[in-house]
């Protein structure tokens, strides 16, 4: 899937914060992740990725495609994607399962969507036009649940699973973001990591969340904004067994630390992996 | 079963303006108030797209204060959000909305002074283009030199206030509060991008009609119109110094 790639390793989210510090240092993290919505209208910024891309093999990560809008997608914003793919030759491209745009106003968040078969029919058909417009494959990432549809017809995992199946793509798992559903719509995290297909994700995101009081109930917020929370490692390791070992990044976004906390994150997830690389090889030996 | 279209339509409403309650009807009890979940969502749209514009107009938010900032960006985004999702695009329409915001009407100067940061984040965020070689002027044909047109490098634009926002945005670099004289009258300014970073250029009003007129797309002998001849070769010089110009073409007799 990725020739001679630091595989199954795990990298970090790099926000432009950091960037000047990376390409200064030039640490030994095997792979970045950047949003390639901020680097779409040319500018310093277009020419500090491809100074990056020179020495870190690097993963797009999109927020804009709102591929469950009931609108069309937008076709600009494709092309412009299609575009960058083709300048940086990515090792990964991704997007969400959730939707951001409805009659011409782009709401800034992964909104959530009721799982029905409207709403399947309605991500297939865009993350196929997606994957057709850029001629690869994508990974397609949960999202973070605050709210669910009563008149959902199917759990998340299933939907996810049926997109995989029926347009081929691929399944980014964020543990964080299954975590913090778990927690906030009653999804049953473990059932959930059963019922992906395996051999379909791809890579697995990391991330710290916040916990908020609502009229004192209990609600995680998925800050992107602290050290990756020790349930979140719990799941992680139940996934990585699930799963096998696979690429994994740890993203930090709001109140970002010095690169070498997010460094440090990305070796104790690296440890992890290390394990799950060897009872994968001894299982293979065996 | 409402269609999902109409779901994203009755979200957005809820985002932007109170919860509605068709939609508050649609989301399962899981033991969080809907409206608490909506407000989850709502209150992340609006600090980020409020991030986005102090990002875009930094002086503007010092010069009103940040709570005042937010308060403005709350009613705009609101009104105006964004149309696609590369939020450094976001925010073009920000200094006419704050020339008709009321809460800010007494500072006549504001608006003016966001269409300078506006200007100066284009040109920030503007791929970076290779200036004018005066060399492939200089083999242009006299005969055809009235006819030529120049392509703006990209980022560059043209701003007219009667109020001196140049030197209110100078002062305001750091938080300092502190007005320059308003009464120094009014200015004629040109933003540009070069290898060097993003220029502020404080033109006479010649000079800026000149090189404004050619930005829009007119010929050199449309923009020259009513100049003498020592004036022209002044402004040429003057344009082909700042390195506002990428290329140029000669306009064809139908299209000049």
């Amino acid at each position: 899937m990725l020739a001679g790639a630091p595989w199954a390793r795990a990298g970090i989210g790099l926000r432009s914060r950091h960037v000047s510090e990376l390409l200064t240092r030039r640490p030994a993290v095997p792979w970045l992740e950047v949003h390639p919505e901020n680097f779409m209208s040319g500018g310093t910024a277009c020419a500090s990725l491809e100074a990056v891309r020179r020495d870190y093999p690097v993963s797009l990560h999109g927020v804009g495609l709102s591929l469950g809008t009931a609108d069309e997608l937008d076709r600009r914003h494709l092309d412009r994607l299609r575009s960058l793919v083709d300048r940086t030759q990515p090792c990964l491209v991704s997007e969400h399962l959730s939707w951001s745009t409805t009659g011409g106003a782009y709401l800034n968040h992964l909104l959530p969507l009721p799982y029905t078969e409207e709403s399947l029919a309605v991500v297939a058909e865009h993350v196929v036009q997606a994957q057709e417009a850029l001629g690869r494959r994508m990974l397609i990432e949960n999202p973070s649940s605050y709210l669910r549809f009563r008149h959902s017809s199917m759990g998340e995992a299933e939907f996810l699973a049926a997109l995989s199946r029926r347009t081929g793509c691929g399944i980014l798992c964020d543990v964080n973001n299954l975590h913090v559903s778990a927690c906030n719509v009653g999804l049953d995290a473990d059932a959930y990591l059963e019922m992906l297909p395996a051999p379909a994700v791809g890579e697995i995101h990391l991330a710290g969340h916040a916990v908020n009081d609502a009229d004192g109930r209990t609600i995680l917020i998925d800050d992107h904004g602290s050290r990756v929370a020790l349930a979140v490692w719990v799941l992680y390791r139940k996934a990585l067994a699930r799963f096998g070992p696979v690429p994994t990044l740890v993203e930090w976004d709001t109140d970002l630390p010095e690169l070498d906390v997010l460094l440090g994150e990305a070796h104790t997830a690296d440890g992890i992996l290390a394990e799950a690389v060897g009872r994968t090889e001894h299982a293979r030996a065996a | 079963m409402p269609a999902l279209h109409e779901i994203q339509e009755l979200f957005k409403e809820s985002l932007l303006g109170g919860a509605s309650s068709a939609l508050l009807d649609l989301v399962e009890a899981d033991g969080l108030d809907p409206e608490a979940c909506l407000a989850v969502y709502r209150h992340h749209v609006f600090t980020t797209l409020t991030a986005a514009l102090e990002a875009a107009f930094p002086v503007v938010c010092r010069l009103v204060d940040p709570r005042f900032f937010a308060y403005a960006a709350d009613a705009f985004v609101r009104q105006h959000p964004p149309a696609g999702p590369c939020l450094d695009e976001y925010g073009g329409a920000f200094a006419d909305f704050l020339a008709a915001f009321e809460a800010s009407t007494h500072l006549s100067w504001l608006p003016d002074v966001a269409r300078l940061e506006w200007a100066i984040h284009r040109a920030t965020n503007a791929p970076a283009a290779e200036p004018l070689d005066p060399v492939r002027l200089a083999r242009v044909a006299a005969a055809d030199m009235a006819r030529l047109r120049f392509v703006p490098i990209p980022g560059l634009a043209y701003l007219a206030s009667p109020w001196p926002v140049d030197a209110i945005w100078r002062a305001h670099q750091e938080p300092v509060r502190m007005l320059p004289d308003l009464a120094a009258g009014s200015v004629c300014l040109e933003v540009t991008r070069s290898a060097e970073g993003i220029r502020v250029r404080s033109l006479d009003l010649l000079s800026f009609t000149f090189r404004r007129t050619l930005a829009e797309g007119h010929t050199l002998g449309e923009a020259a119109e009513g100049a003498s001849h020592l004036d022209l070769m002044d402004l040429i010089r003057h344009f082909l110094e700042a390195n506002i110009f990428g290329s140029f073409t000669v306009a064809t007799a139908e299209g000049a």
